[in-house]
């Protein structure tokens, strides 16, 4: 089923299997030698998701991977990391910097060793934690990229949060992408948080848009154990030559909470995300904001499915859209809540404004219910701003355009206040407030 | 007080009232699907030649076809040539007055409480009766033909208005729809055919009651019905099955054209064998089912309440095309034992301000599940169209499943589309208050369930509406504690 | 300052105002009474600017400029304030800082300068005061989850804060409790002055016992069927509309 993509790329995913299964250098643990070649045998003969795949109907991926990509190759002369102006360089925490999905410790600003591991994956693959996460069974038939992904990966981070640690400042990952030719880059992370450990964890992206197209698929797994935090932060803002899919798989132990925020902004041509959540144990609390404000001719897509495993855990989507252009966003979220799952609260919401007869917005809310006992609801809207708000505001003197610039930001605000960390909520106001006024006027 | 299991076996182990056999000679073909058989049944019925030609394309698009894998269940391995496509009681299959039918027949719609005497009929209600693929006796129909109304069964259809069957037959679910529709191209036997000329408001709701009798046999009926400018129609279909331990299809297309300021409501009463408690036999309900609103400010309405069928996969939708045109889907979806549900429609916005609303109130119990499926699609040019959801999920006991699975798609800034969910149990203290009041908690189950599902069992008429509270009832006597 | 000729207007294909004559002077109050649906909302609809209504005939001059020809927000600008009978909630939009963008918008079309932050602040407590108007709803998000009376009071602050020269009350009083309802009727009397006029939409005379109208004219059927002063409004007050309904126009 391969043969759908351009001959070259072909090649070099057939190859990158290679050197990964016969790298004489390489750690190679027994553990992870069948995993990968389930992952590849499956990935071989699924090859990516075409329209037919329910979870991909509305996500032409083909027409973002036709290109003679390179696999993995090592390219980092057209990066500079100082220089680059990615989105959110001015917050403040510990920095790390990943070209190309390989860790690069020289220009990142780490935190003390004591307080937490930071190591590239592929150095740690026979920690139990690493090991117990990457043994997982994950649903490839869905997620035909993250099969991929374990197939081939080779990069990628390890951040390990010690027992009762906070960390003092938010870790920010910085994820560089391009090269002097088409980039296909693979990336594993594992974050792990372990009992009554928090932490903040940003992620920021960056491509300079003088090198050729991008594609990075990237797949993170998370564990929060026992009473731990984790807060998520995705900022993902860069040049159209960017495009990705991000697939993170979170499980939750009990007393943890997880709040995951994913801001999409004009720029990269095509973002998925799916966002997984095991809800492992009883007395979890979940959150999920999304907030996806796409232009042109950008796709963006989110899915999110949470399983309730256990009872007595809340979990709580929301995500919101604003399009404009010839721009299409989906969001596909599920819940499911299993019969032992009593008491669970479960909510989801998605709401849209579309702002041009070309957007096409694709909502598709699900529940799966198998016990009584539970609140489980969601809604989803598509629409435009109110006219009757739009004509409160002009009869008290606001010109149209600044009535609907303030109607859409207190759409947005509904999901940025959500965030804690206030630097990360101002910045992103502004950013939405001034790629709004460009199309309001 | 009895503990929640014992009365939920209880209801689990009720049995069908419907499932009796009807002893009476029949003339059926022998099971299997080839050309021959569907020449067989176009020559039976007499046709013309157009329409031989019209199942056969039918019966290739049949061939061609896959089934689905998008459903939230495991299709059934259904054996098409294991299935009779023809079974017709034996004597003429169509009677000229009802003195000439077999009493034995009459006592069996006697016994579904559907007299086909018309002295005994409901007031206002004209009725087609289908035993297994044919039409036995529609009533009403000379006062109905003095307005010029035309209620008959497809065959007679066929025979007397050619033009008028030609005209619409697949416009609506062309035979190539999917793989059950073009089964049902190629072997259709029987159904009803509703033309309701310009101008007139069909003073009567028509009815159609279909039963399945016969063993391996599926049911392939086929409804037309067509309202011209500013006419108005209410139809109504029920349907009961035999008990019978093998799984039986019935596989029925229903297609609904209303032209401008037209109006059609169709409405479902369905109760299908369910199959019995360990999830043996039972029918295949898999039906496709599609009005369109062709002319501006028309309207399709459609209410149903399932609570038969082992399984039940149908989503009765809805085109609208015209401008103005209001699209509308009510349905009661209750599913028990081992019983599926995955229902929902489908609203095609074309026309601008178009408007579209749709109830569902899915009930399960038992060890069954229960899915919604929706699709709404607004299209570039539904300039100002509307769309309303909301579908609400009661859950009685923790062996069973709900699930909703809306499709929302919109491609025009100025349309706004609401969707809403919630899922829920009977509350104890809901029952607890009721008991207290002196209704036994079974009387309180149905109480509560009927105001569950009052907003669509509101919409089904006067006649029908108190039948459906009463099958309401009794499909879930004794399921809560 | 505000006169209006022959108005005509249609909403959805029926006619709500049939040819409504009134004219309004700096300084004076004019109540507006009538029963449901005579035409009384829709009149102060057309004068803010709603959409809408269709204007088929007729013409609405204030200060001399042609009114139906404006936007609503410069109609604002310009000193017209409408107090809405249901005033929206906005969820997300904060009232103060939706009303800091509203009173700087109309001072730059004063030619004004912007307030400071500071001299804002000020404004706002004064007239907090002034219209007896809780400071924490004031922080709320624009209306949402305010109850019946304290969005009427809020509309009240706004007008307060906004300075209008031509003030529409559209049935500010319904549903308001005998409290609220003084408070309402004070802040007007507070904001009154010589170059300010009132036109006070209402449907029962108890407002009219706090607010004292210069000219009280009765609307039916889309039109201005007669006029009088405040002893009209405890005339109808007391006969109720119907003799009102059978008497040919006399105004």
């Amino acid at each position: 089923m391969l043969a759908q993509i351009d001959v070259e790329f072909r090649e070099q995913i057939l190859n990158d299997y290679q050197g990964v299964s016969e790298c004489q250098v390489c750690d190679k643990p027994d553990y992870l030698v069948p995993i990968r070649e389930v992952a590849f045998s499956f990935f071989q003969e699924s090859g990516f998701p075409t329209l037919k795949n329910e979870d991909w109907k509305y996500t032409p991926v083909k027409r973002y991977l036709n290109e003679p990509f390179e696999v993995d190759q090592e390219d980092t002369n057209t990066i500079a990391p100082a220089d680059a102006p990615y989105f959110g360089k001015q917050l403040p925490g510990y920095k790390i910097v990943m070209i190309n999905g390989r860790f690069d410790p020289e220009q990142s600003e780490l935190p003390d060793s004591s307080q937490c591991t930071i190591a590239p994956i592929i150095d740690v693959l026979r920690e139990p934690t690493v090991k117990e996460r990457l043994s997982k069974s994950r649903n490839y038939g869905a997620n035909p990229f993250l099969a991929m992904n374990t197939a081939l990966f080779t990069k990628g981070i390890y951040i390990h949060i010690p027992k009762n640690v906070k960390i003092d400042h938010p870790i920010h990952l910085v994820h560089y992408a391009g090269g002097e030719q088409k980039q296909f880059n693979i990336t594993k992370n594992i974050f792990v948080v372990e009992e009554g450990g928090e932490a903040e964890i940003i992620e920021s992206y960056y491509h300079s848009g003088h090198a050729p197209v991008s594609f990075r698929n990237s797949a993170t797994e998370i564990l929060v154990e026992p009473n731990a935090t984790l807060h998520h932060i995705k900022l993902q803002k860069a040049h159209s030559n960017l495009r990705m899919v991000e697939h993170t798989e979170v499980e939750q132990k009990q007393d943890s909470l997880y709040n995951n925020y994913t801001f999409t902004l004009p720029g990269m041509n095509f973002v998925r995300n799916n966002l997984n959540l095991d809800i492992n144990g009883s007395n979890i609390e979940s959150h999920m904001y999304g907030l996806y404000l796409t232009n042109e001719n950008q796709l963006v897509d989110n899915h999110t499915l949470v399983n309730h495993r256990e009872p007595d855990c809340e979990s709580n989507q929301l995500y919101k859209g604003i399009l404009t252009d010839r721009s299409r966003a989906v969001f596909n979220g599920k819940v499911y809540v299993h019969s032992i799952a009593q008491k669970t609260n479960a909510f989801q919401q998605n709401n849209n404004i579309l702002f041009s007869d070309d957007a096409a917005i694709y909502s598709k809310p699900q529940l799966e219910i198998f016990a009584d006992d539970v609140k489980c609801s969601h809604g989803s809207t598509i629409g435009q701003l109110d006219d009757e708000a739009l004509f409160y505001l002009r009869a008290r003197g606001l010109s149209k355009a600044d009535a609907q610039s303030m109607l859409v930001n207190a759409f947005a605000f509904d999901v940025t206040e959500k965030l804690v960390d206030e630097e990360i909520k101002a910045m992103l106001n502004e950013e939405i407030d001034k790629v709004m006024t460009g199309v309001i006027s | 007080m009895r503990t929640e299991n014992e009365i939920i076996d209880d209801f689990t182990t009720r049995e069908y009232e419907h499932g009796f056999v009807t002893d009476i000679d029949m003339d059926i073909l022998p099971p299997g699907l080839n050309e021959e058989v569907v020449a067989f049944i176009s020559a039976k019925k007499e046709e013309p030649e157009w329409l031989l030609e019209w199942r056969m394309k039918g019966y290739q698009a049949f061939l061609k076809s896959k089934m689905p894998e998008w459903q939230n269940f495991k299709a059934p391995d259904v054996d098409f040539q294991g299935i009779s496509y023809y079974a017709a009681p034996k004597d003429q299959p169509k009677y000229d007055s009802l003195d000439e039918v077999d009493p034995e027949l009459l006592r069996t719609y006697e016994r579904l409480g559907i007299p086909l005497e018309e002295q005994k009929l409901l007031a206002g209600v004209a009725v087609d009766a289908v035993f297994d693929s044919v039409s036995i006796a529609t009533t009403y129909k000379e006062e109905l033909g003095k307005l010029g109304i035309i209620f008959c069964s497809m065959s007679e259809a066929v025979k007397n208005h050619p033009e008028l069957v030609r005209k619409y037959l697949g416009t609506v679910v062309p035979y190539s729809d999917n793989i059950y529709a073009s089964l049902n191209s190629a072997v259709f036997s029987d159904g009803s055919f509703v033309y309701i000329p310009e101008g007139v408001r069909c003073p009567m709701e028509l009815s159609t009651y279909f039963r399945i009798n016969a063993q391996n046999t599926g049911q392939f009926e086929r409804t037309l019905i067509i309202a011209e400018k500013d006419s108005y129609v209410s139809y109504l279909e029920g349907c009961t099955a035999p008990q019978r331990d093998e799984n039986q299809l019935h596989a029925a297309v229903v297609e609904l054209v209303a032209m401008e300021g037209a109006e059609i409501k169709y409405s479902t009463v369905q109760n299908w064998f369910p199959g019995d408690e360990e999830g043996k036999g039972g029918i295949y309900n898999f039906v496709t089912k599609r009005g369109i609103c062709k002319g501006d400010r028309s309207k399709i309405s459609w209410t149903q309440v399932e609570t038969g069928s082992s399984i039940t996969w149908k989503y009765p939708s809805v085109i609208l095309k015209g401008d103005d045109s209001v699209g509308e889907f009510y349905s009661v979806a209750v599913t028990k034992g081992k019983q599926i549900a995955d229902t929902g429609t489908k609203i095609n916005h074309i026309g601008k301000n178009t408007k579209s609303r749709i109830i569902s109130k899915g009930i399960s119990a038992g060890y069954s599940n229960n899915s919604y499926r929706g699709l709404v699609q607004i299209g570039k040019g539904a300039h100002k169209a509307r769309n309303f959801t909301q579908c609400d999920s009661l859950l009685i006991g923790n062996r069973c499943g709900a699930h909703t699975f809306p499709y929302i798609e919109s491609r025009n800034k100025t349309a706004m589309l609401e969707h809403e969910a919630t899922t829920s149990k009977i509350g104890e203290d809901q029952i607890f208050y009721l008991n207290q009041r002196g209704i036994d908690p079974e009387k309180a189950v149905a109480l509560i369930v009927n105001g569950y599902a009052k907003e669509v069992l509101s919409k089904l008429p006067m006649e029908f509406a108190v039948e459906a509270k009463k099958l309401l009832a009794l499909t879930l006597e004794g399921s809560v504690g | 300052m505000l006169e209006i000729k022959n108005l005509h207007a249609v909403i959805d294909g029926n006619e709500v105002l049939k040819g409504l004559n009134l004219k309004v002077n700096a300084g004076e109050i004019h109540a507006i009474m009538g029963p449901n649906g005579s035409g009384k909302s829709s009149l102060a609809s057309v004068l803010a600017g709603r959409e809408e209504f269709e204007v088929t005939d007729g013409d609405v001059t204030y200060k001399g400029q042609d009114l139906l020809d404006m936007d609503p927000e410069i109609r604002a600008r310009d000193g017209v304030f409408m107090a809405f009978q249901y005033p929206v909630e906005i969820p997300g939009v904060s009232n103060i800082s939706f009303l800091k963008t509203a009173v700087n918008e109309v001072r730059e079309h004063q030619k004004l300068e912007p307030l400071s932050a500071r001299d804002f602040l000020k404004r706002t407590r004064e007239m907090q005061e002034l219209v007896q108007f809780d400071s924490a709803l004031a922080n709320r998000s624009l209306n949402e989850g305010f109850s019946g009376g304290e969005k009427k009071r809020n509309e009240i602050f706004q007008m307060a804060m906004l300075d209008p020269t031509l003030a529409i009350l559209d049935e500010t009083d319904s549903g308001l409790d005998i409290d609220a309802l003084r408070i309402v009727a004070d802040g007007v009397n507070k904001l009154h002055s010589k170059d300010k006029a009132f036109i006070i939409i209402t449907h029962y005379q108890r407002l009219l016992d706090y607010i004292v109208p210069d000219f009280v004219h009765v609307l039916n059927d889309g039109q201005i069927v007669r006029s009088g002063d405040k002893n009209l409004a405890l005339e109808l007050e007391e006969k109720g509309y119907d003799w009102l309904k059978k008497e040919p126009v006399t105004s």
